[in-house]
């Protein structure tokens, strides 16, 4: 009995031991082939097609795709894969994450080592000057935007004796005061609210179409500059003339919005579109497409990182100039309507000729270029999104009668020093 | 008191001295959850006290600040307003929980009831349904706009509720939320004192002319007393740490509510933690409600043996 407990304890101990240390992880072990790598991207944007083509077409290549989740749980993958733990060789990074990695340029490959200056010139240098850090470094090759446009019901504009082609509508609406003064008419006649709600439709799209957003051009934090209170103004405006709809963008009240007709206008990026088509499949045919109040604006996009402690950065790096080349975004394009961020295609005839019959055959690819040629380069740094979210819930306060309109500025001002930490 | 005869040892012999693989075998048969809880509990339990010292970006740096997080936290108001709404929604949700609970367990103890087993399990469907979904579903019922509960309320009142602008209101949804969640479980536990309670005692008090009312006060809530405190203790804990609900009801946002109407404690250190990456602050909110726990836990033993000593 008792060696038969001795040899028990020492293998209950063993197996524990064991046990544990198999939960640590291996950092960076080597991959078979060096031709081979890891990547990983976002689920529900098709990842796989993009990987396969170019598999087949590169038969001694294989790649390991894992589509980590939505763009902030990869975001979220990265950062903790960054800090200790075994990085993939490729990564899709979004727009909206992309500033706290620029701001520590140490994590990932300088692409310029690999040859990115020879391909800059390809890319629209709004775009490609997002992923550069304060040292010139080039973080990403920017893949897709989203650039912006106006979508707008056609139908609620005739019942309310709005001219319904998109030229018109356009011209209509060519400035925000244009903007808000139609809208206003619109709320009037019909007792309806114009668009579904002033903070993303409004604020979020004025203060994307400046030469600054929230620090200047010295890269210095400058969020209160007059082009940000003025976008602010403006959605205020909006929520004071009861234009808006209060429907928060993307949750199931805004969907449902979009079915019943809640609103005639929202302010839409290309991939946007999609969602309009899966949410409200019965209004097809009834929209169109209208450029932006002074034309120039982009939600989205991502970029292809390499971070450093990749074990095939030069694996990696083919794929990139293969995938992102102007006849491989063209290509990308005219399968998932995803635009691309090459300046060529900009003036290529099929891209400039994509219609979309549910937008009754609105011109988008046309409108969507145009409103990314128009847009200005400014610096988006790593606090950018916090502030945003302080502007937004001030706007959203404002809607929900929290604070009077008043007070919203000041409002917005003391939660972002308190989260700049100032 | 029964007497036993002490077994002595024979004079002269020694104390039986067990084999050492014998001493050492029950720290053995315990040893795997110690060394696991050890290495993925104790350690980074103990180690956020650390990281609480330190402002610590997972990208970047990490500087040592010492307190200075924790003096930033007092003057926070954003922490006081997620530790009020912390301690508002546990007291919207847990009173009106338990007394429900209570009503629904006196109805289940019913002498004569049918399908009684039916109603028991039932009322478990709540409890093992998932958080998230539960969460979803709740949010579409409370939509300001569109939801089935809103809509009702119209009929009496006339204008929609926002519940999500709301402090009080999106508090209270998540309280409903919880009450839905939890009343069946602590049904069943009061529904399993009162099946100990013995009947006698009714009968002498029906006797004695007391009527149901009296018997609940003077009969039922005292014995069920033991059960009480312990539905307290466990809804304070979990109520305390309310995440999901809150997470869930502001979709896409880590803030509940623009102006954090409905945040509570954890999600406020998840929302600093993880959506901010401010891993030193997020840390010393830890140890601040590591510490609101204690104290906590403290009030509750020192009244309850109190109570318990007072029997």
């Amino acid at each position: 009995m008792r060696s038969s407990t001795r040899v028990a304890a020492v293998a209950v101990m063993t197996l524990t031991v064991a046990g544990a240390l198999a939960g640590c992880s291996t950092k960076g072990s080597s991959e078979s082939s060096s031709k081979d790598f890891s990547f990983w991207s976002f689920t529900g944007i098709n990842a796989k097609a993009d990987v396969q083509a170019y598999e087949k077409a590169h038969p001694d290549v294989h790649i390991k795709l894992t589509e980590v989740g939505g763009s902030t749980d990869t975001a979220n993958e990265l950062t903790t894969a960054l800090a200790g733990g075994k990085v993939p060789d490729l990564v899709l990074i979004q727009g909206d994450d992309l500033p706290k990695f620029v701001q520590h340029p140490g994590n990932f490959v300088d692409l310029r080592t690999l040859g990115a200056s020879n391909i800059k010139n390809n890319y629209a240098p709004a775009i490609w000057d997002q992923s550069v850090a304060a040292d010139g470094q080039v973080l990403g090759v920017p893949t897709d935007v989203g650039g912006m446009a106006l979508s707008y019901r056609k139908d609620l504009f005739a019942a309310a004796g709005l001219p319904t082609d998109p030229d018109q509508v356009s011209a209509l609406m060519s400035n925000w005061q244009d903007f808000l003064k139609v809208a206003q008419q619109y709320t009037q006649k019909t007792h309806k609210p114009f668009i579904d709600n002033a903070e993303t439709s409004i604020f979020y799209q004025a203060v994307n179409q400046g030469s600054e957003k929230y620090y200047n051009s010295a890269r210095q934090l400058d969020y209160s500059n007059a082009q940000v209170k003025a976008a602010f103004d403006l959605a205020l405006q909006g929520v004071q003339d009861g234009i808006a709809a209060n429907l928060t963008t993307f949750t199931t009240a805004w969907s449902a919005g979009l079915q019943k007709g809640a609103f005639a206008v929202v302010a839409t990026p290309s991939w946007m579109l999609g969602s309009v088509r899966t949410n409200a499949p019965n209004t097809s045919g009834k929209w169109g497409v209208a450029k932006i109040p002074n034309g120039s604006g982009n939600w989205g996009g991502s970029y292809l990182a390499i971070p450093k402690r990749a074990a095939n950065p030069q694996a990696a790096w083919n794929y990139i100039k293969n995938s992102q080349s102007p006849q491989s975004q063209l290509n990308h394009f005219l399968t998932s309507g995803a635009l691309p961020t090459t300046i060529a295609n900009y003036s290529n005839p099929q891209l400039l000729g994509k219609t979309d019959p549910f937008f009754s055959d609105a011109p988008i690819g046309k409108i969507f270029t145009e409103s990314i040629v128009g847009l200005k380069s400014f610096y988006i740094g790593p606090d950018s999104a916090q502030i945003g979210t302080d502007y937004l819930s001030a706007i959203q306060n404002v809607e929900n009668k929290k604070i009077p309109a008043s007070q919203a500025w000041s409002s917005a001002q003391s939660a972002i020093k308190r989260d700049v930490g100032q | 008191m029964t007497t036993t005869t002490a077994i002595r040892p024979a004079p002269g012999l020694a104390r039986i001295r067990e084999s050492l693989p014998e001493r050492f075998a029950p720290y053995a048969y315990i040893a795997p959850f110690f060394v696991l809880f050890g290495i993925f509990g104790l350690f980074p339990m103990a180690f956020t006290f650390v990281i609480s010292l330190y402002e610590w970006d997972p990208l970047g740096d990490k500087t040592f600040v010492g307190l200075h997080n924790f003096n930033t936290l007092l003057t926070d108001p954003r922490f006081w307003n997620a530790t009020e709404n912390t301690v508002s929604i546990w007291f919207l949700s847990t009173v009106p929980q338990l007394l429900i609970a209570l009503g629904l367990a006196h109805l289940l103890h019913a002498a004569r009831l049918r399908f009684a087993n039916f109603f028991r399990m039932s009322l478990l469907v709540p409890y093992i349904t998932s958080t998230a979904a539960t969460a979803i579903v709740f949010l579409q019922l409370f939509d300001a706009h569109y939801g089935l509960i809103t809509w009702f309320l119209t009929l009496f009142d006339g204008n929609p509720i926002n519940w999500l602008a709301g402090r009080l209101t999106s508090q209270i949804v998540i309280a409903v939320m919880i009450i839905w969640r939890w009343s069946g479980f602590t049904t069943l536990l009061y529904l399993a004192g009162l099946q100990s309670i013995p009947r006698e005692l009714y009968d002498a008090a029906s006797v004695d002319g007391a009527g149901r009312w009296r018997q609940l006060t003077n009969i039922t809530v005292p014995s069920l007393r033991p059960v009480i405190i312990f539905t307290i203790i466990t809804s304070t804990i979990g109520g305390l740490q309310t995440f999901t609900e809150p997470l869930l009801l502001d979709p896409g946002s880590t803030m509940c509510g623009p102006a954090r109407q409905c945040q509570t404690l954890t999600l406020y250190l998840y929302e600093q933690g993880f959506t901010d990456f401010k891993f030193g602050y997020g840390a010393a909110i830890g140890v601040a409600l590591f510490v609101i726990i204690i104290v906590l836990a403290a009030i509750n033993f020192a009244l309850s043996t109190r109570l318990r000593g007072a029997r």
